[in-house]
């Protein structure tokens, strides 16, 4: 298996990769095939990386779409029919992936230096360049709110959320335990360091469902543009959901919304090599181009995710197509992510199915009642 | 000796100067190493109890129930087994603590053995990392103090500046493990140094900052407890913080009795020594499966036990004591670990117990935080003996003034109130048990420690018993001393008489020989008594020397009431210097 024949070193390696496919594929050198997720965030991906990189580098981009998972890529790398040099990944799935031995590992080297000259591994957020994936932009699931819902006062920290006496009315939340858990407990003051320490405990968990019951009148929601209708339908005066989608509404709806960034949980979008892609050195060679600081800048003008580079964070612009201040929209700009909270990834990889059924056994029995 | 006029306040050689800078330097040095192993081993620890499944996460991650009750059971007790076979590579069969650094520091005797700092720290990281009910703080003091002492022995320094790098080990291994220079510094003062000199000052600053600034940049784990914004509480609170760092001196010396009880209680036990830790690790592991808050370190329980609501007033009365059990049973078993730690959660069990009380009787629920910080205080600072560093903990952690004038209330109840009751802190108590008494002072500490083996002196008349009067007089007039010690023909000592009694004699009796004359009432030394129970002897003293005899009353010469005088002299003096030099 080709493989086999990249463990020895990854020069070597990477040499010997390039000769066999090529002579399988004759065109595989001339063109880039990227997995991606379609809709408006490849849109944005077009413009912002794609077509700039074509032309830096004059390979064309074959852009096709999955809706995340790893089924495809562990039969492709399976059947050695791999279509794909480069995979737009969650980290918690590149983390999965690396560890099956789907992935190519990626020399440390790759990334390149901030414009400065800060080092990549300094200008990087902690936990963004992993063995096999480079994290590339930075989501966030959070907590919208009405604006006209709460006259004279707003909500500033996540702990609003659960102060109905502050701020009445109905929630939407999403039905599953990724944040609804680590909310409730940062409104005790929990410190976000020590969230996955307690939630791993008996009475951390408790603790947190009982933050949750403590709530009237939740929506549950699971299809992710639910919160943003119910926000807009005026059913829920706060609602959890993601933050690109909440920005949408804002430009494109003009919807009377605003997000409250405390307390935001963030998650990682990752580039990575699949194993026996065609093309691994224009691979390398587009995942060098895109996750420069001024590519990932480019990128947040047309799409609200955090870069993943100190140095890129600090020069967001403007939306390109409405001119709107981009900086008070992604997750990771200082001033919105004072407050975050780093999903632990690899928490979840191994604790989503126990905690997931407790979350359902303990909510659910009552919450169905105010479900619509 | 220097003359008196040299401490003035007159410009101080270039080379004085350079050598105090060195000694700063040094300082820093000794920081940066203590700083680099505890920030090793508080990770090491943690890795070791996600790995061994013994932290909640490592449970958690941990898909299978069997499997987390089986490492309940039986991490601990296999790692007392392995903490009992380290054991007996050590002196006296047990780790060395921080109460070892005190005393080193105390007498002055610095030289803080390698071995034993090395084995007692692997020691501590098998226990913790097995998930013993002992702190991880006792172990770092211990490796900090230790590493200090060996860089000043490799450098070939002497013991002045030894006991100034064992101090600095101390501040940077408490700068690193707390991200809190200040209580690092202080620490290093209140509990190990004793006295406050601009000498020590410096180096220990410079150790405690470098350890600061390593750690940050180094240990990725949060603070150990971070508070954001707490209210402000009423002014008739304090008055309840007060009462609440009385009650917790008693909590405290609960909590020290029941280490140093069950530490007695394991005489007794039918079983060879190093199989104790496996006992108590079985026990604990056993009572775990019931009540898991009170396996390890317990941060989680503390972080809990400042929550309102997390615990009832039931259950918190119910794990503050099986910690309090726990702890004793791991520590007077023979695990290695601190009692620091323990200490922090029994009393933020404590001061969460009184807060929820207030909460029931009317208070409000906002200044619950106080009472659990302030419970935290008052039992920590007396078990530490450390009033002022557990409040700068928590204003180095907290950030927060009101809390720290909170916990302030405290710590003046309780720390004076424990000292009184108890002892000045369970180091302390440890030591006076092992027969050093630190409650006079470090003078005192230096004497009981000074042996008199360097001054006996043979420069002494002996005669044997059948010896005539008046030879006996001739001999003693041509050595020109007044004294002459009788020993007889198999070298025991029988007695001592004066030139005068001798004189008296020969004029008023009929006394022919030595064995005749009534001897002078005199005590002896035992040759590995302390010039502090010499000084005692000399009180009832009148005359030259005192004899010094071995337990079968062998005679193995004499010492000079003037050369203890000197000795003394020469160890005020020195420790004078030590605790009033400015460099």
């Amino acid at each position: 298996m080709l493989a086999r024949r990249l463990i020895p070193g990854l020069l070597a390696g990477l040499l010997v990769l390039a000769t066999p496919i090529r002579a399988e594929e004759p065109d595989a050198a001339d063109s880039l095939t990227v997995l991606s997720w379609g809709g408006a965030y490849e849109h944005a991906q077009r413009r912002a990386l794609f077509t700039p990189f074509t032309e830096a580098h004059d390979v064309p981009v074959a852009v096709d779409s999955y809706n995340g998972g790893l089924m495809e890529l562990r039969q492709a790398v399976a059947e050695n029919d791999v279509p794909w040099d480069v995979l737009d990944m969650t980290r918690s799935e590149a983390m999965a992936a690396c560890e099956e031995g789907l992935l190519k590992p990626l020399p440390p080297e790759l990334t390149a230096s901030a414009p400065d000259g800060t080092p990549a591994s300094q200008d990087f957020l902690p936990g963004a360049l992993g063995r096999c994936f480079i994290s590339h932009s930075i989501f966030a699931t959070v907590v919208a709110y009405r604006r006209d819902a709460f006259p004279g006062e707003r909500p500033t920290r996540i702990a609003d959320l659960f102060d109905q006496q502050r701020f009445p009315g109905p929630r939407a939340l999403q039905r599953t335990p990724a944040a609804n858990l680590e909310w409730a407990l940062l409104a005790y003051r929990v410190p976000r360091e020590e969230l996955y320490r307690l939630l791993s405990t008996r009475r951390g968990l408790d603790l947190a469902f009982a933050r949750l019951q403590s709530i009237d009148n939740i929506h549950w929601w699971e299809a992710g543009e639910t919160p943003v209708r119910l926000l807009e339908e005026g059913q829920v005066v706060m609602a959890s959901g993601y933050n690109g989608r909440f920005f949408a509404a804002m430009v494109e709806r003009d919807l009377p919304i605003e997000i409250l960034w405390d307390g935001q949980l963030q998650e990682h979008e990752t580039w990575a090599i699949p194993r026996g892609a065609p093309n691994p050195e224009a691979a390398q060679t587009f995942i060098r181009f895109a996750t420069t600081s001024e590519r990932q800048v480019e990128l947040a003008r047309h799409i609200p995710y955090g870069p993943t580079r100190r140095s890129a964070a600090m020069q967001v612009t403007t939306h390109r197509d409405s001119g709107l201040d981009m900086r008070l929209h992604i997750p990771t700009h200082p001033i919105n992510a004072q407050g975050a909270v780093t999903k632990d990834e690899t928490w979840y990889a191994r604790t989503q199915e126990r905690i997931e059924a407790l979350f359902r056994e303990t909510l659910f029995r009552e919450a169905l009642t105010t479900q619509e | 000796m220097d003359s008196p006029s040299t401490d003035s306040v007159s410009p101080r050689h270039p080379l004085a100067v350079l050598r105090f800078l060195g000694l700063v330097l040094l300082g820093s040095v000794v920081g940066g190493v203590a700083a680099l192993v505890a920030v090793g081993f508080v990770n090491a620890v943690v890795w070791l109890n996600d790995l061994l499944l013994i932290s909640p996460r490592g449970q958690m991650m941990a898909a299978d129930t069997t499997l987390v009750i089986l490492a309940t059971l039986l991490v601990p007790t296999l790692g007392g087994l392995l903490v009992g076979q380290l054991h007996r590579g050590l002196p006296g069969g047990r780790s060395h603590t921080p109460a070892d650094a005190i005393a080193a520091v105390q007498t002055r005797r610095g030289r803080l053995p390698a071995k034993a700092g090395a084995l007692s720290a692997l020691s501590g990281l098998v226990s913790l990392g097995a998930g013993a009910s002992v702190g991880q703080y006792g172990p770092l003091v211990h490796l900090g103090a230790t590493l200090g002492s060996l860089i000043t022995r490799l450098l070939r320094l002497g013991r002045s500046e030894d006991n100034i790098t064992i101090a600095c080990g101390v501040a940077a291994a408490i700068a690193a493990a707390f991200n809190a220079p200040l209580a690092g510094i202080v620490f290093a003062h209140e509990v190990v140094l004793r006295h406050y000199a601009l000498r020590a000052f410096a180096p220990v600053a410079a150790a405690a900052i470098v350890g600061y600034v390593l750690a940050t940049q180094l240990l990725a784990q949060g603070t150990l407890f971070h508070i954001t914004e707490p209210g402000v509480p009423q002014p008739w609170e304090f008055a309840l913080f007060l009462a609440l760092g009385g009650l917790g001196a008693l909590v405290a010396g609960g909590y020290m009795h029941a280490i140093l009880a069950m530490g007695q209680l394991a005489k007794r036990l039918p079983l060879p020594t190093s199989l104790h830790p496996a006992l108590a690790g079985a026990l604990l592991g056993l009572t775990a499966l019931w009540v898991p808050d009170i396996l390890g370190m317990g941060q989680e329980t503390l972080r809990f036990a400042t929550l309102p609501g997390a615990y009832s007033g039931g259950e918190l009365l119910m794990v503050l004591l099986l910690k309090l059990a726990a702890t004793a049973l791991c520590l007077g078993l023979g695990f290695a670990g601190g009692v620091f730690s323990p200490a922090l959660v029994i009393g933020t069990l404590f001061g969460a117990l009184a807060g929820t009380l207030v909460a029931e009787l009317g208070g409000g629920q906002e200044t619950f935080i106080f009472y659990a910080v302030c419970g935290m205080v008052a039992v920590t600072a007396p078990v530490l003996g450390a009033p002022l560093t557990t409040l700068l903990i928590v204003f180095e952690l907290t950030g927060s003034y009101a809390l720290t004038t909170a916990a302030l209330a405290s710590v003046t109840l309780a720390n004076p109130l424990a000292a009184q009751l108890f002892g000045r802190s369970l180091f302390d108590i440890q030591l006076a048990r092992r027969g050093l008494d630190l409650s006079a002072g470090r003078s005192r500490a230096v004497l009981q420690e000074a042996r008199l083996t360097e001054l006996i002196s043979h420069d002494a008349v002996t005669l044997a018993p059948a010896t005539p009067l008046k030879a006996a007089i001739s001999r003693l007039s041509q050595a020109g001393h007044g004294e002459a010690y009788l020993v007889d023909g198999r070298g025991r000592y029988q007695g001592c008489v004066t030139l005068a009694s001798l004189e008296t004699f020969r004029e008023g009796s009929e006394a022919t020989t030595l064995a005749d004359c009534p001897e002078t009432p005199r005590p002896v030394l035992d040759p590995h008594a302390s010039l502090w129970e010499a000084m005692q002897q000399l009180q009832k003293v009148t005359g030259e020397a005192i004899a010094v005899v071995d337990d079968e009353r062998r005679f193995l010469g004499v010492v000079y009431e003037s050369s203890i005088a000197r000795a003394f002299l020469h160890h005020s003096d020195a420790l004078r210097r030590e605790e009033h030099g400015a460099g």
